[in-house]
C-alpha cells in the first residue's frame, strides 16, 4: 500500500515537471501531431500520380499519337512536354522537369503495319525510385498495348471474339493478390513505420532526458527520497506518467489512421493494443538503459537518438534486412524498431498469429527489462554524480 | 579613432572569436560528436546498409495443383531469374500461407489444376500470385518476375502456334513492336544509389545545425546569466563580429565535411559520381553557407542545448521526404512544398542529385543555386538580427548585475 502511494506521489511530481518544461509538451503532443499530419497528407495519394513525362515523336502518325494519348491517360503519368529531339528531352530530365520520356522514331507505324518490327524506346530516371518505377510501368504497358494492337486488329478482322483474342494474345495471365494493401499504397507502408519509429525515438530520448535533467538540476535526491531510496519504485512512478501520455497519443494516432483513414489492419484491435503496449515499454526501457550505461544527459541522449535514427533504416521496411550484409542482419536484432515493425506487419497488417513471430515479441520484452541491469548504476549516478556542462 | 583603426580592430575581434569558437568546439565532446563523429561515421554506416543496392532471390513458395509440363516450365523460369528463388513447395494455399506467416517466404505462386488444360484448349491459363505487401521491394520482385515470365511463356506458345520459318519471324510474332527499356542515371535501380546522395547532403545540414546548436547551448550554460554571448570578454563587443567569427569557424568545419561527404564517401562505396569539380564547388558553397547561418539562427531559439537535438532529430526524416527523393517532387502537396522552401537541404539535395547522379551542368541547376544564395543571404540577415537581439539581452543582464 505504501509503495502505491509512493508511486502516486512521484507520478504527481512528474506531472508537474512535464507541465513546467515546455519541451515535454512539444515532444509528446505537438511534434507527434505534426508528424502524423505530415506523413498522412504527404502520402495521401497512395501512389505518385500524374508524374510529368515528355515525348519525342518523330513518327507523327495516328498510331504514335494514339500511344501518346494512352500514356497520358494512365493514372501515374501525364504528358507535359513534347520535345523535338532526344537531347532536348534528356536536358529536361537533368533539369528535373520530367521523370521519363518516350522516343518514337520516324517510320514506326509504317514498319509496324508491314511487320518489320519497329522499336520505340523509353528512358526514365531511377534517381527517384518511386517515380522511376511508376513511369516505367506505365510505359511498359504502352509498349505492350502497341504490340497487341496489331494482333488484335488482325484477329478481329478474322472474326474472333474478345475472349478468343485475349487468349490468343496473352495465353498466360497473372491474377495478382496484393494482400492487405490492394492499392500498393505507400501511405499504408511508409506512414506506419516512420510515425511509430520517430515516436519511439522521442520516447527513448525523453526517458533519458527525464533522468538526465534530475541530475543536471540536482533534483534527483529529492526524487529518490519520495521513494524512500527505492530506485525501482522511483523509476516506475516517474515513467508511469510518460507511458500513459504516450499511450494516449499513440492510441489517438491509431484511431486516426485505422478508423478515419481506414488503413488495413487484418489483425484487429487486440493485436494493435498489444503492440502499442510493447512499443511504449521497450522504448522507455531503452532510454533508461542508455542513461544507466552512460550516466550523462548529453551522452545518453546522443546514443538514443543516433541509435533510433539508425533504426529507421535498420528495421528493413524500405530496404529489406534480407538484402543487407550478414553482420548487419545480425545487428538488426539490436534495434527495437526492427522488432516493432516485424510484429506490426505480421500481426496487425496481415493478421497472422503472434506465435509465428514470438521471438520479436520476446525481444521487445527484453528491451523493456533492460533497465533492470542498470538500476544500481542509475541510483549511484543520482546520488553521487555532479553535472558537468 | 580613424576608420582604418576601427576596421583593424573589427578584424582582430573576428579572428579572435574564430579561434575561441574553434577551441570550444574541440573541447566540448557533445559538439565534437555532431560536428566530427557524425559526418565521419554515419555516412559510412548508411552506405554499408544500402551497399547491396537491391534484393535478389526473394524466397517464394509454389503451390502447383496443375502438375503439368507448362507449370513446371514456368516455375523453372522464375527460379532462374535473379530476383526470385522458388524455395518451397506447398500442397495447398493454407500451407503456403503459414510459410508467409512465419516470414520464411514473401510470395505465393499458385497454379490451379486447370492451368495447362486451359492453355491447351486455347483459353487463358491463370497463375495466381499472392504478395506479402509489407516489403515493397520484395513485392515488386515477386510480382514483376511473374509478369515477365508469363509474357515469355505466352510468347513461346504463340511462336509454336505460328509455324514460322525463320528466327526473325519468331521475334516479330513474339513482339511486333520492339521496346527498348532504358533506366538512366541509376540503371540497376539500386536503393543506395538513389537515397544515399540525398542522405549525405541532408547530413551536412543536420550535423552543422546540431553542432552549432549544441555549442550555443554550452555557451549559455557556461554563462552566469544563461546568456549566449559572454560579457566578460572584451572581444565580443558587437553582434556582427560574433556572427562573422562563428561563421568562419563553422565554415572551416563545414568545408571539410562537405568535401568528405560529396567526394570521399561516394567514391569509397562506388555510388554514382558524375559531378564536375567546379560545378560541385559552386553548388556546395552556397549550400554550406546557407546551412551554417540556418544553424546559427536555430541555435538562438534554444535555451538548453539538449533541445536542439530534439528539434533537429525530429525534422530529419520529414526533411528527407521534402527533398523529393523518396516521394516524387511533383506529388508533394503544395503546402508542404511551401514549407520545404524554408530549409537549405531541399535545394541542396536536389542540386546535388542532379549534378552528382545525373551529370547536370551548372546551367541546369541554376534555379536551385539562386534559391540557395537567397537562403544564405536571408539566414545571414536572420542570424545577424537574432544575434543583435542576444547581444542586447546580454548587455542588459550585465548592466543589471553591475
Amino acid at each position: 500500500m505504501k509503495i502505491i502511494s509512493q508511486i502516486f506521489n512521484i507520478a504527481l511530481r512528474e506531472l508537474d515537471i512535464l507541465r513546467k518544461n515546455r519541451i515535454y509538451g512539444f515532444c509528446m503532443v505537438v511534434f507527434p501531431v505534426v508528424l502524423v499530419l505530415f506523413f498522412t497528407t504527404m502520402l495521401d495519394d497512395g501512389l505518385p500520380q500524374d508524374l510529368p513525362i515528355g515525348v519525342v515523336d518523330h513518327d507523327n502518325s495516328a498510331t504514335s499519337r494514339g500511344l501518346i494519348r494512352n500514356l497520358d491517360a494512365m493514372q501515374n503519368s501525364r504528358v507535359v512536354y513534347r520535345f523535338s529531339s532526344v537531347t532536348e528531352a534528356r536536358n529536361a530530365m537533368q533539369e528535373g522537369k520530367v521523370y521519363a520520356y518516350l522516343y518514337i522514331p520516324s517510320g514506326m507505324s509504317e514498319k509496324l503495319i508491314s511487320g518489320r518490327q519497329p522499336k520505340i524506346s523509353y528512358y526514365y530516371t531511377m534517381t527517384c525510385l518511386s517515380a522511376g518505377s511508376m513511369a516505367s510501368k506505365d510505359m511498359k504497358t504502352i509498349g505492350m498495348l502497341g504490340s497487341m494492337a496489331v494482333g488484335r486488329a488482325v484477329l478481329s478482322a478474322k472474326g474472333a471474339t474478345d475472349r478468343q483474342i485475349r487468349a490468343a494474345l496473352q495465353p498466360v495471365s497473372i491474377d495478382a493478390h496484393m494482400i492487405a494493401n490492394p492499392y500498393g499504397s505507400y501511405n499504408y507502408s511508409l506512414t506506419t513505420v516512420f510515425v511509430p519509429g520517430i515516436l519511439m525515438l522521442f520516447m527513448a530520448l525523453l526517458s533519458a532526458y527525464a533522468i538526465g535533467m534530475e541530475l543536471k538540476f540536482d533534483t534527483g535526491k529529492e526524487w529518490l527520497a519520495l521513494a524512500d531510496g527505492n530506485i525501482f519504485v522511483a523509476i516506475i512512478g516517474k515513467y508511469l506518467v510518460h507511458a500513459l501520455v504516450f499511450l494516449l497519443v499513440i492510441f489517438l494516432y491509431q484511431y486516426y489512421i485505422f478508423n478515419v483513414l481506414h488503413f488495413p489492419h487484418l489483425g484487429g484491435v487486440w493485436s494493435i493494443v498489444r503492440l502499442t503496449l510493447l512499443q511504449v515499454a521497450a522504448s522507455l526501457g531503452f532510454g533508461i538503459f542508455a542513461f544507466g550505461l552512460m550516466p550523462s544527459l548529453r551522452m545518453s541522449m546522443s546514443i538514443s537518438s543516433l541509435w533510433f535514427v539508425l533504426g529507421i533504416s535498420m528495421c528493413g521496411s524500405a530496404f529489406p534486412v534480407m538484402g543487407m550484409d550478414a553482420p548487419l542482419q545480425a545487428m538488426s536484432w539490436l534495434f527495437p524498431l526492427r522488432h516493432y515493425w516485424m510484429l506490426y506487419q505480421a500481426t496487425v497488417l496481415n493478421g497472422f498469429p503472434v506465435i509465428d513471430v514470438w521471438f520479436h515479441l520476446v525481444a521487445l520484452v527484453a528491451f523493456t527489462l533492460l533497465p533492470w541491469m542498470v538500476l544500481r548504476k542509475v541510483k549511484n549516478a543520482i546520488l553521487n554524480y555532479v553535472y558537468i556542462p | 579613432m580613424s576608420i582604418f583603426h576601427k576596421i583593424r580592430e573589427h578584424i582582430t575581434d573576428v579572428l579572435y572569436i574564430w579561434r575561441q569558437e574553434m577551441k570550444q568546439v574541440i573541447r566540448d565532446e557533445g559538439v565534437l560528436m555532431f560536428l566530427v563523429v557524425v559526418p565521419l561515421g554515419y555516412p559510412l554506416l548508411y552506405s554499408w546498409i544500402y551497399n547491396n543496392e537491391s534484393v535478389h532471390e526473394v524466397p517464394v513458395v509454389v503451390v502447383d495443383q496443375s502438375h503439368s509440363a507448362l507449370s513446371r516450365q514456368f516455375i523453372r523460369d522464375c527460379d532462374a531469374t535473379p530476383d526470385v528463388e522458388v524455395k518451397y513447395y506447398a500442397e495447398d494455399l493454407n500451407e503456403a500461407q503459414s510459410l508467409i506467416s512465419r516470414q520464411i517466404a514473401k510470395g505465393i505462386y499458385l497454379f490451379p489444376s486447370d492451368f495447362a488444360t486451359n492453355i491447351m484448349r486455347g483459353e487463358q491459363g491463370t497463375v495466381s500470385v499472392y504478395c506479402d505487401m509489407s516489403l515493397m521491394l520484395a513485392y515488386k520482385a515477386v510480382y514483376q518476375t511473374a509478369v515477365v515470365e508469363s509474357m515469355r511463356l505466352g510468347a513461346g506458345l504463340n511462336i509454336k502456334k505460328a509455324g514460322n520459318f525463320s528466327k526473325r519471324e519468331d521475334a516479330i510474332t513474339a513482339q511486333p513492336l520492339a521496346v527498348d527499356d532504358v533506366a538512366m542515371f541509376n540503371p540497376s535501380g539500386g536503393y543506395g544509389s538513389c537515397v544515399l546522395p540525398a542522405v549525405l547532403m541532408l547530413l551536412l545540414q543536420q550535423a552543422l545545425a546540431l553542432g552549432i546548436g549544441m555549442a550555443a547551448g554550452t555557451a549559455r550554460e557556461r554563462h552566469r546569466n544563461g546568456q549566449l554571448i559572454p560579457d566578460d570578454d572584451p572581444h565580443y563587443r558587437g553582434a556582427y563580429r560574433i556572427v562573422w567569427g562563428k561563421a568562419l569557424c563553422y565554415g572551416m568545419i563545414g568545408a571539410v565535411a562537405a568535401a568528405y561527404l560529396s567526394m570521399a564517401v561516394p567514391r569509397m562505396f562506388s555510388f554514382p559520381q558524375l559531378a564536375d569539380g567546379w560545378t560541385l564547388l559552386l553548388m556546395l558553397l552556397p549550400y554550406t553557407i546557407a546551412s551554417i547561418f540556418f544553424g546559427m539562427t536555430v541555435s538562438c531559439l534554444v535555451r538548453y542545448r539538449e533541445n536542439v537535438m530534439l528539434i533537429m532529430v525530429f525534422v530529419s526524416v520529414p526533411l528527407l521526404f521534402l527533398t523529393g527523393v523518396s516521394w516524387p517532387q511533383s506529388s508533394i502537396p503544395g503546402a508542404w512544398q511551401g514549407v520545404s522552401w524554408l530549409f537549405p537541404s531541399t535545394f541542396g539535395v536536389r542540386a546535388f542529385i542532379r549534378i552528382n547522379s545525373m551529370g547536370a551542368s551548372f546551367g541546369q541547376i541554376l534555379p536551385e543555386i539562386r534559391i540557395l544564395w537567397i537562403q544564405a543571404a536571408a539566414y545571414l540577415g536572420m542570424a545577424c538580427l537574432v544575434y543583435r537581439h542576444q547581444f542586447r539581452l546580454a548587455r542588459k543582464w550585465s548592466n543589471r548585475t553591475e
